[in-house]
């Protein structure tokens, strides 16, 4: 293989600006994904994932900012689910399952029905990560940065109210709004990663590396390097090979997660024998 | 000194529970610092009620006084440490002793501020003072019950907590644990911090402490552990409610 080759996706802006923003997302949404999994919560992730599906449609409907309308939806179902949980002191699995396929439902409908959008339906659904422009490249890289400098500057607080949230709050530290502020980043970060992999999959860019790195290391910081490092190579690998085989990237970047988790865990099967 | 300070807890006619289920009715306990005391008790007679309410974790209903260190409970709270009952704590998330006493800096600090070199010495320090120095880089999760509740407690030295409230500490301590856990508390006393430690099971704990407060419902006695713990007192105290098997089939409780 000439180094032509290689270096072949490398010569298209699309390609290149695809590289950088999934890279950027996935790193931040691995980072952030840690917590998502060490407390077990990657199926209010999904939940956050589909309802902010239906935020962008009418977002897109209504001509606003696509962000705008997607954290807001996302915001309402991480708050809602605090709520619930706290309140009625149940985790509401199938109360939470209605609510957000019966919102994700209303969200294709809508988008589906509206002539002039239902282009849009797949890109959103399957990711839409070559069809990049530089402006939102910008604003991608922008967000990323402003949530992975809260997660660091919050770091130890976010590990507090998630190892022992009764005693801290005991102790008068700000319990509730530290856990929202979490909530509030893993919401931001949902949002921002649906362009490169769609709300179908985008879950997989939090949990699947942190999984990974979680079977290889039980040191925090160090868990976390791990994770952000995997969702990095992935989403490389992942675009890489879609390049040469014309593969959906999003898809191709989560099956690259997959297989590094399958090996990682054959890895410390096979180390414990 | 006003007589006020002297008491880390004072408390007088406090309701507490829920709006529509009350727990424990018409408590009144003083406490002066640098006391251990035991609030012993059957299950669902209130015990947690009363040191989670006392904390703030719980509304209470009703009160004519509710004091801790001198302050109203809100602005006390950054001096009191509350050792949560084993499963309110995620044990299993990866931080290693060192990372958990640390918290004790942290909660200090609260929103802002970054660990600085004094919290490591303190944190290190209060590590030694219970013994657990070696253990520093090892995760919270393989350490023993009784080790774990040491870490905790190291957390609160280093939180500089006057006040240390624990909810069962003794849940699945061996006797020897226990002795250890009742000797550090004693340590702790000594420093001049005051202790209050729900107990649902009479075990060695109780014995050492200064002061015991028996709840069901509401106070059923106090007073040191000569005075409370009688054999009558317990028997009544600890009576056990039985279900008992109607003939036709429906449950109802007995009490023995």
């Amino acid at each position: 293989m000439s180094i032509d080759l290689i270096l072949e996706p490398f010569q298209y802006g699309f390609m290149v600006r695809a590289f950088v923003g999934t890279g950027l997302v996935a790193i931040v949404a691995a980072a952030v994904g840690t917590f998502v999994v060490l407390k077990g919560i990657a199926f209010m992730g999904d939940a956050i994932a589909h309802t902010s599906f239906t935020g962008i449609a009418l977002a897109l409907i209504l001509g606003i900012s696509v962000y705008v309308g997607a954290l807001l939806f996302a915001l309402l179902t991480a708050l809602g689910v605090i709520f619930l949980t706290r309140v009625s002191k149940v985790n509401n699995d199938t109360a939470l399952a209605i609510l957000f396929t019966g919102v994700f439902a209303l969200g294709i409908v809508l988008l589906a029905g509206t002539p002039g959008f239902s282009g849009d339906l797949n890109s959103l659904l399957l990711g839409s990560v070559m069809a990049i422009q530089t402006r939102e490249i910008l604003l991608m890289a922008a967000l990323a940065l402003l949530l992975a400098i809260l997660f660091v500057v919050f770091f130890e607080r976010f590990v507090l109210v998630s190892f022992d949230p009764v005693g801290a709050e005991a102790a008068g530290f700000p319990v509730v709004f530290v856990q929202s502020l979490l909530l509030t980043i893993v919401a931001a970060t949902i949002v921002i990663s649906i362009q490169a992999v769609g709300v179908v999959l985008v879950v997989a860019l939090l949990i699947t590396p942190a999984a990974t790195a979680g079977l290889l290391t039980k040191r925090l910081k160090l868990l976390i390097l791990l994770s952000s490092a995997l969702g990095l190579f992935s989403s490389f690998c992942g675009l890489y090979v879609s390049y040469f085989f014309g593969a959906p990237p999003g898809a191709t970047v989560v099956l690259v997660a997959t297989l590094v988790f399958a090996l990682a865990l054959g890895v410390q099967k096979l180390r414990r024998v | 000194m006003s007589v006020a300070s002297d008491l880390a807890l004072d408390i007088e006619n406090l309701s507490a529970g829920y709006p529509n289920n009350v727990v424990l009715q018409d408590v009144s306990l003083q406490v002066k610092r640098g006391t251990l005391v035991a609030i012993i008790g059957p299950n669902g007679g209130g015990k947690s009620t009363l040191l989670k309410t006392a904390v703030g974790l719980l509304q209470p209903l009703s009160y004519t006084v509710l004091e801790l260190l001198g302050q109203n409970p809100q602005t006390a709270r950054r001096n009191i440490a509350y050792l949560p009952q084993q499963e309110e704590v995620d044990w299993t998330f990866p931080l290693t002793v060192l990372d958990v006493v640390l918290q004790g800096r942290l909660v200090r600090k609260g929103l802002w501020g970054r660990y600085n070199s004094q919290d490591f010495v303190l944190s290190r320090e209060a590590l030694d003072f219970f013994g657990l120095g070696e253990y520093e880089r090892t995760q919270i999760e393989a350490l023993s019950g009784g080790q774990r509740q040491r870490v905790f407690l190291a957390r609160a030295l280093v939180q500089e907590a006057d006040l240390i409230l624990l909810d069962e500490p003794a849940t699945g301590l061996d006797a020897k644990a226990q002795h250890e856990m009742a000797d550090l508390l004693a340590k702790l006393s000594k420093e001049g911090k005051t202790i209050v430690a729900a107990t649902h099971d009479l075990n060695c704990l109780t014995e050492c402490f200064d002061h015991v407060l028996a709840l069901k419902g509401r106070v059923f006695a106090q007073g040191t552990p000569e005075e409370v713990l009688t054999e009558e007192n317990m028997v009544e105290l600890f009576a056990r409610h039985f279900p008992k098997v109607g003939a036709s089939g429906e449950v109802t409780l007995h009490e023995h």
